[in-house]
């Protein structure tokens, strides 16, 4: 364990070599570059490969490769180069291949102001990929969290066969934080677990009772099968609506189930609350500052940070919500959880406050916004 | 214990380093929490360069990671004093190299002025070690950091070659609190 003075982007590469890392491909992009010159260095002195790819699309692809060979894997990007890797995603989903995707969001739409902050890829983190999914998203809030949920990201990648993705902001990205950094012997990792099962008896995707199949990877002495078209538990091509029914239900419930692993949040000032906010990242920074000022002037104001973006938190939420009069959605975009919690918390009013800044709102911004409904 | 810090000059006065000094020296080197950002220009030389770090005793008390309303501040050229004034509250302490900051407004700021490059380019053989004699005349007056925590900082940040240096410009500048 040692303390380090480090920005979110290194807290991130070092919760991942923390967990066992071994393979890292990327392609360099605004603000996330840091993330692979870091590795770069750092990476082979323990052991572990980093290349540098002709573009994202090789590089998400490079890291389902490493994979399936058995190496803890991950790449980074921002907003426009998660739109390139979003096919190889799906590959990975249907696939269940464990690997974490850090997504540092920039502000855009395309090329947008490329060194710059924005959360405004909230639903395409989740949605962007084809087919019918669950993806586990962890959203920090400091440098510190980013290494903690960069373990826990590996974590439930690896237990539930799922890509996860770590999702930042170019705010967070760059900023300097004191970062407990614990050896991987002070923490708990968890690895991908092996079939029990003699090689003749072993079915590549037949899963375990927590719905994950035990994963044999090349090399491993099974016959493996990675297999994108959608497949029998044998790991072969069954083009039929009950073998897709089975397959796709199986993909989504392997995380709702587990969902106790990935969410997570935390409350400030919530009991007693008249107004709930919610917020989430960077943003839930100024609001923790702005709800400490609401109390010091008598107003019973608190927060709900989620940990996790996806799956989400209904419960949580419904939960610490369900005393308040108001609760106010802030996000630094047009408002795009908001309709999610409105969607929980019907019968609430929720009120939608998003500050486009292109660091982050910060605490007297949001206050002259919502001081009209206080 | 929370405290605004905000250090603002021209690209090429050693404004960022000076921050990141500060910062490990309060996170590896004591016990505090920090949270710090940066702010620079395209341009290497001349341009608006700003960093801001938010120094407390928990890292619950950090929150917003921007500097609001600023405890203390070094401004090492008067283009930025004039514009991040705003930024700095009623009572801050605030430093200013007297070297360029000609004018400073009535701010209600307990001022604190030195010719921190002049110091750094007669005495110590080069202006880039101005921001050094800055922080070492902020430690001294403030006490922020201990001067043990600072000079650990150096050595971890600066390139080998010129950490005497820098540790010098630094204790030079401690001198100037006891003026």
């Amino acid at each position: 364990m040692r303390a380090e003075y480090v920005t979110s982007n290194i807290a991130i590469a070092e919760g991942a070599m923390a967990s066992g890392l071994k393979f890292f491909a990327g392609y360099p992009i605004t603000p996330t570059s840091d993330i692979l010159e870091y590795l770069a260095e750092e990476l082979p002195k323990r052991g572990g490969v980093v290349i540098q790819l002709e573009d994202e699309i090789a590089s998400i692809n490079a890291v389902i490769g490493a994979s399936w060979a058995g190496a803890k894997a991950m790449t980074a990007t921002s907003s426009p180069g998660y739109s390139l890797m979003v096919e190889a995603l799906s590959f990975a989903i249907i696939t269940e291949t464990p690997l974490v995707v850090v997504y540092v969001m920039r502000a855009g739409p395309s090329t947008g102001v490329p060194t710059r902050s924005c959360q405004y890829d909230v639903f395409q983190v989740r949605y962007g990929s084809h087919g019918n999914y669950e993806l586990p998203v962890l959203v920090p809030w400091s440098a510190q969290e980013a290494f903690d949920l960069t373990v826990k990201a590996f974590n439930v990648s690896e237990m539930l066969r799922v890509p996860t993705v770590i999702l930042s902001d170019a705010m967070l990205a760059h900023t300097w934080e004191k970062v407990i950094i614990r050896n991987p012997s002070e923490l708990k990792i968890i690895s991908r677990r092996k079939p029990e099962v003699p090689p003749q008896e072993y079915m590549p995707f037949k899963p375990g009772e927590d719905l994950v199949p035990p994963m044999a990877c090349f090399g491993d002495g099974y016959k493996v099968m990675v297999e994108s078209l959608t497949h029998d538990e044998r790991g072969y091509y069954s083009p039929t609506t009950e073998v897709q029914e089975r397959m796709i239900r199986r993909l989504v419930e392997k995380v709702r189930r587990n969902s106790r692993l990935i969410i997570d949040y935390e409350t400030y000032f919530t009991s007693s609350a008249e107004y709930i906010f919610f917020a989430y990242g960077s943003t839930a920074r100024s609001v923790y500052a702005l709800v400490k000022e609401l109390r010091r002037e008598g107003i019973r104001a608190g927060l709900y940070r989620p940990k996790a973006l996806w799956p989400f938190d209904e419960g949580g939420l419904k939960k610490i919500a369900s005393e308040a009069k108001r609760v106010f959605v802030v996000e630094n975009n047009v408002g795009l959880m908001y309709k999610e919690v409105a969607q929980v918390l019907r019968d609430k009013e929720v009120i939608s406050v998003g500050i486009i800044d292109l660091d982050v709102p910060s605490p007297d911004r949001i206050k002259e916004v919502i001081s009209e409904w206080l | 214990m929370r405290r605004e810090i905000i250090i603002a000059g021209r690209g090429g006065q050693g404004i960022l380093l000076l921050g990141h000094v500060i910062g490990v020296a309060a996170a590896k080197f004591s016990n505090y929490y920090v949270t710090g950002t940066e702010s620079y220009s395209a341009e290497t030389r001349g341009g608006d360069s700003k960093a801001e770090i938010i120094v407390a005793d928990s890292a619950e008390e950090l929150g917003y990671m921007k500097v609001r309303e600023a405890d203390v501040a070094v401004f090492m050229y008067g283009d930025q004093l004039v514009k991040y004034s705003r930024l700095v509250k009623q009572g801050a302490v605030v430093f200013a190299d007297s070297t360029f900051v000609t004018e400073v407004p009535e701010e209600g700021w307990v001022l604190k002025l030195a010719p921190y490059t002049k110091i750094a380019e007669t005495e110590l053989g080069t202006p880039r070690v101005a921001n050094m004699v800055a922080l070492g005349h902020l430690v001294g007056v403030t006490k922020l950091l201990s001067t043990e925590a600072v000079e650990k900082a150096i050595e971890h940040v600066v390139k080998k070659s010129w950490v005497e240096l820098n540790k010098k410009a630094f204790r030079r500048g401690l001198g100037l609190a006891s003026n």
